[in-house]
Parts: C-alpha cells; sequence; structure tokens
C-alpha cells in the first residue's frame, strides 16, 4: 500500500536509531547491549554522516507496547538508561546529535532516507553544540509552611449560647486571612526573584539556556519546593567556571542548587523555538 | 558543501554517572532532534509521566505499600481500569434508566 509497506517486516523486524554522528568509532560502543538482546549496534552511513542503529523486534516497539511500557517504572528506566547510555558512548568518540527515545524504520533503506533528508538539520546541529556540553541546573527554596487561616494560635472565640459572635470576630477572621495571602504572595515572589537570579548568572557564561518544567512537588524531597529547572548549554572551556559560579549563588541566595553535567546535548539539538 | 570544523577533541563527554531517571527522562523523551519515524509511537511528556507514575518518589512496591496505588484505577494508565470504568458507567447508566422506567411505569399505571 505504502511505500514502506513493501518493506515491512518480512522478518519482522525494525530498526531503531539512537543519534547520528560524525565518524563514529564502533569500539566506542561495541560492548553496549543498546535496546534488545541478541542485535549488535551497528553504524548506518548516510551521505557524510553515520547513525548508530539497532535492529530490534518490529513487535516490541509498537505503539502499544510503548504505553504499556510506560507504565511500568523499572522497564521505562531500563530503556531510557539504555538509549541514554548508546548516545553518551557515541558522544564520547565524536561529535554526535542524540535522537529521542524510540525514533524507528522499517528497515535500513527507510532509515537511510529519511537521515539523508534532514541532514542540514544535522549539520546545523553539529555546528550548534561542537565543543560545548549541557549542563543541568535545578534550585529549591526552603519551604516554609503557610499557616492556613484555621489553624493559626488565636483560639476562636468561645461558642457563646448561640449568640452572635462577638464583635470584630468577622473583621479579624479577614485580617487573618489577609496575612496569610499576603505571605503566599510574598514567598512566590522570592521564589521567583531566587530563580531569576540564578537563572541570569548561569546565562552569563552559557551559549544558551531552557527552562525545563518544573517538577511536581510531590517528586521534590520534603521541605523543599523547586523553583527552577533549567538546562544550558556551555563552552568546554567554560564548564570549569561552574563549580565556582554555583558556590557563590549558594552562598548569596542560601538556596539549595543542583548542577549536573556535562550531558550531551540534547536540549539543544532541536531548533529554537 | 563546507566541512564541518569539528575536531576530535570537539565532542562533549558522556553523560554523569549515577544520573536519577527523571534527570535522563527530562532529555531523552522529548529533546534531541525529532524526525519522522515509520512506526508512529506516542510517548507522554515528562510531566505526565511523572505526575502519573510519580516515578521518582518510590518504586511501585513501596508506594502500594504506602497505599499510593492509584494509577492502578487511572483509565489513562491501565486499559483494564479503562474497560472497569467504561463498565462502571454502563451500569451506573442503566440502573438509573431502570429506575427512571419503573417510576414512569408506576406512573402511569396509577393512571
Amino acid at each position: 500500500m505504502t511505500e514502506w509497506g513493501l518493506e515491512q517486516a518480512s522478518d519482522g523486524s525494525a530498526l531503531y536509531v539512537f543519534a547520528v554522528c560524525k565518524d563514529p568509532e564502533p569500539a566506542a560502543f561495541a560492548g553496549l547491549p543498546g535496546v534488545t538482546t541478541g542485535e549488535r549496534l551497528h553504524r548506518l552511513r548516510f551521505g557524510e554522516l553515520t547513525a548508530i542503529v539497532q535492529s530490534v523486534r518490529a513487535a516490541d516497539f509498537t505503539d502499544e507496547v510503548w504505553q504499556v511500557r510506560m507504565s511500568d517504572r523499572d522497564e521505562l528506566g531500563r530503556y531510557a538508561r539504555a538509549h541514554h547510555e548508546v548516545v553518551s558512548a557515541a558522544a564520547a568518540s565524536c561529535p554526535t546529535v542524540p535522537l529521542p527515545l524510540a525514533t524507528l524504520y522499517h528497515g535500513e533503506k527507510r532509515a537511510r532516507q529519511a537521515l539523508l533528508d534532514e541532514t542540514e538539520r544535522f549539520r546545523a546541529a553539529l555546528e550548534r553544540t561542537a565543543d560545548h556540553s549541557e549542563w543541568g541546573v535545578k534550585v529549591y527554596a526552603a519551604e516554609s509552611p503557610v499557616p492556613e487561616p484555621g489553624s493559626d494560635p488565636i483560639p476562636p472565640p468561645a461558642p457563646a449560647v448561640r449568640s452572635r459572635p462577638a464583635p470584630g470576630a468577622g473583621l479579624a477572621y479577614l485580617e487573618r486571612k489577609r496575612g496569610v495571602q499576603a505571605r503566599r504572595e510574598r514567598r512566590h515572589e522570592d521564589a521567583l526573584r531566587l530563580a531569576e537570579t540564578v537563572d541570569a548568572a548561569f546565562q552569563d557564561v552559557a551559549a544558551a539556556g531552557r527552562r525545563l518544567r518544573l517538577h511536581s512537588p510531590e517528586l521534590v524531597e520534603k521541605g523543599h519546593v523547586q523553583v527552577l529547572n533549567a538546562t544550558y548549554l556551555v563552552a568546554k572551556h567554560r564548564a570549569a567556571e561552574l563549580g565556582a559560579l554555583t558556590g557563590a549563588l549558594r552562598a548569596t541566595t542560601g538556596a539549595r542548587i543542583d548542577i549536573s553535567g556535562p550531558w550531551v546535548p540534547y536540549s539543544f539539538v532541536g531548533e529554537v523555538q | 558543501m563546507t566541512d564541518l570544523d569539528l575536531g576530535r577533541d570537539a565532542y562533549p563527554v558522556p553523560g554523569p554517572q549515577n544520573t536519577n531517571l527523571a534527570d535522563i527522562l527530562e532529555r531523552v523523551l522529548d529533546k534531541g532532534i525529532v524526525i519522522a519515524g515509520d512506526i508512529k509511537i506516542d510517548l507522554l511528556d515528562i510531566e505526565l509521566l511523572t505526575i502519573r507514575l510519580r516515578l521518582f518518589v518510590a518504586s511501585v512496591d513501596t508506594a502500594k505499600k504506602a497505599g499510593i496505588d492509584w494509577w492502578e484505577t487511572d483509565p489513562a494508565l491501565s486499559s483494564r481500569a479503562a474497560r472497569n470504568s467504561l463498565q462502571d458507567e454502563n451500569r451506573e447508566l442503566r440502573e438509573r434508566l431502570e429506575a427512571l422506567e419503573s417510576k414512569t411505569d408506576e406512573a402511569s399505571d396509577r393512571r
């Protein structure tokens, strides 16, 4: 029916593409398992570039299978790490553009054509990220619980024999509520300011920066509120500055600042929106 | 075409060791150059994953012990749950319909 229908899985296999590289050395990833067993990772040459690929059982990589896989923490973790491992190993040996998890083709011919069509994007990404690494920065503010109006230390007036509340009780309640609201707003502004301060400082060192989604409170260690989850593209020769910068920011803001890296620049190979 | 100026020492070093899964998923799920594959796969984005699975807080077993087992009945995560919720809704609707019909029957009997 379609062009690829012909090639589709006479042997039930599909081709998983991990990354696109410039002159990768096979030794760099030779020992890695990839995302399946019994099939070696290999190189797929297209024009001047090379993809790192692996032949997989198509039946193990359908959308249905992935939907189930994504509801299993361990399973998803295994695939994500396997993918990341290959990308990182490739990047250690040559300039590399990572592809996201689960990019699959019906065979080498299809993959080569699709990759060739994107050659310019790969070249641009390689150029943009050459000599750079990605560094993740997460900032946490200490959580100071805002008391709810009901839990205020001022005890409610004793119920006076089904009469009206004491004069001014309603006003006091409103004042308390207003106070809580004001504290909450102040805390929110403080968090925003903290995020801006740290982001600006890293932007100064970085060639580019991106905000990632903040982690939901359940994922963050108790007592902390994540106020910044960002990632930066930093030239290799400036990476040494990051440690000192992080230390200085910790000292001036008093906030917890976690830094991770160097990463293969996953977040900076796509087109900048 | 001009050759890219990429020396052997120009590549970034591999990712940090012992990275947590959240950091990796944040990058491999929706970053990287996205090109159209032959097989269409809709990966949940990291936000949905973290919200629904609380992936990085606890393993499923630990979560279950703590009584966090809502994903088993989250229709988006379990086809069984989806089926159950449809069946439940169906049953409920049927019951309401029966109740309504019996009421109208009673009403017409009385006339």
